[in-house]
């Protein structure tokens, strides 16, 4: 596979979703709508929400939907005018029943039991993996060779230490990592995309969007990408692995490091970057209106508490938060 | 006049005058109501206005505008029929309850844009998508209401949703 002939692909699954992908957005739907959705199931949500761009767009289409409800929930009585609906369309059902039966016969939702299973490996794995926290959960683990992991929110690795080398393996989301010294026993930790070597550090590796994003924050590291291109990566610099190779490095904001930390340090971030990163530390969908997206923001917010960050800001900036569902959190102008 | 006038594509304008008449005609006396006729009609040469279409003879002119005209008689029908459930409910409610009135108006129009959207549905599944997430009904709420298992309003919730997502 050659880099040249993916991207056009990519994009165009990426911008017009086709039936498969908007008849899985309408059963997330009806399952996190059912009142029955566990933790685990917002969780399988949510990996299917941010694996693809075609499953972010369908969801936006989603929301465009559930707009349309806006004025029946904020009338005092939802159910009455629910009920005004019914009464009024109940009597004229009979033919649109077999109308409907007709046009609907080749859209059956048989084609549902055929996605679920391929969303199973990676949460699978993220469920049987030594290490883990949940989503909105931050954690340090302790190793045995005295490295600190800090496990960011719905992240998780497997550890494997040998007497040859100490191996960590990052199945999902993100860890900073400050190795314990030992000269015989080399530090490495693998991703999908590829195997990344500590030089006696501090640095941090996160999982997004098919990459693997490395953060220096002392030391070095030596990053190998799968095709077999490597590069040093110093203390304050990142850099990323992706499936076509090695991206240069850039220099690192420190507000990443506290990110693990579940602290977000916005300095003149757009609105949605920051809302997108609290999205990481908590279930459920969140949506922002495009009039309001590009407000910058300043100053910190505690990503593990997101009803907390969401109020601060809030309280300093000129929008409205609301909660059409309780799962659902929507940002728009004040 | 002659058929083979349309031998040629017509213009909006040569249909209004052949047509405009019976077209009004027909719809009053289906809407037993002058004032909903003409409005129809106009609506009616309007979306002809907006994409134009080639008709082969005038008997087929004919059939189309009626086709259409009784297209916008169905939805004044189910427009109206929302409007007055929805009057009925309100005028039911204790006065401190009630919506401003510009609130009503609004909860009308997204009542019946609602409609519209899902008039091509069953009428349970319909029903099961504007009772969860209009009133945030529960599943088994609804499942009672309904008179159906939890797991037919689940599907409902889902057909309901994919049909809106392939329409919008």
């Amino acid at each position: 596979m050659s880099a040249a002939d993916t991207p056009p692909k990519r994009q165009q699954s990426a911008t017009v979703p086709g039936h498969a992908v908007l008849q899985q957005a309408a059963e997330w739907f009806a399952l996190l709508q059912s009142g029955e959705a566990t933790p685990a199931d917002r969780a399988a949500w949510q990996a299917w929400h941010d694996s693809a761009e075609a499953h972010r767009i369908a969801w936006t289409r989603v929301d465009r939907v559930g707009q349309l409800f806006q004025p029946i929930q904020k009338t005092p009585d939802p159910r009455g005018a629910v009920g005004a609906y019914r009464s009024a369309t109940i009597a004229v059902g009979r033919r649109r029943l077999i109308l409907g039966l007709a046009a609907l016969a080749g859209a059956g939702l048989a084609g549902s039991v055929a996605w679920r299973p391929s969303l199973l490996p990676g949460l699978f794995l993220a469920w049987t993996a030594d290490h883990r926290t949940t989503t909105g959960e931050v954690r340090e683990v302790l190793l045995g060779d005295g490295t600190r992991v800090w496990l960011g929110t719905a992240s998780a690795f497997d550890e494997d230490f040998t007497p040859a080398l100490r191996r960590l393996q990052l199945v999902a989301g993100e860890i900073l990592i400050s190795t314990a010294a030992d000269a015989d026993r080399p530090f490495v930790v693998d991703t999908p995309q590829g195997r990344l070597r500590a030089l006696g550090t501090r640095f941090t590796v996160r999982l997004e969007d098919g990459d693997t994003r490395i953060a220096v924050y002392d030391g070095a590291v030596q990053a190998h990408a799968a095709d077999g291109t490597s590069m040093v990566i110093h203390a304050g610099w990142r850099a990323r692995l992706t499936p076509q190779g090695l991206s240069p490095a850039e220099p690192v904001s420190p507000a990443s490091e506290a990110s693990t930390r579940g602290l977000y340090i916005a300095e003149n971030d757009p609105l949605d970057v920051v809302l997108r990163e609290l999205g990481r530390y908590r279930t459920g969908y969140l949506s922002v209106s495009p009039e309001v997206a590009n407000l910058p923001v300043f100053g910190s917010y505690p990503m593990t508490d997101p009803d907390r960050a969401l109020a601060m800001l809030e309280s300093v900036m000129p929008i409205r938060v609301s909660r059409p569902m309780p799962w659902w959190i929507r940002v728009g102008p004040r | 006049m002659d058929t083979s006038d349309y031998a040629f594509p017509p213009s909006v304008e040569t249909l209004y005058c052949d047509h405009h008449s019976w077209l009004q005609a027909w719809l009053r006396r289906r809407l037993g109501n002058a004032a909903d006729a003409a409005d129809l009609a106009q609506d009616a040469f309007l979306r002809l206005l907006a994409t134009p279409r080639k008709f082969g003879s005038l008997p087929e002119a004919r059939v189309y505008l009626r086709t259409m005209a009784g297209g916008l008689c169905v939805d004044l029908w189910r427009r109206r029929r929302i409007e007055q459930a929805w009057l009925d409910t309100l005028a039911a409610q204790p006065e401190a309850r009630a919506p401003s009135a510009e609130h009503q108006a609004i909860v009308l129009e997204a009542l019946q844009e609602i409609d519209r959207l899902l008039r091509s549905l069953p009428v349970k599944a319909a029903h099961a998508f504007v009772m969860s997430v209009g009133s945030g009904m529960s599943e088994k709420e609804v499942a009672a209401e309904l008179g159906v298992t939890t797991r037919m309003v689940r599907k409902y919730v889902a057909q309901a949703m994919l049909h809106c997502l392939e329409t919008l």
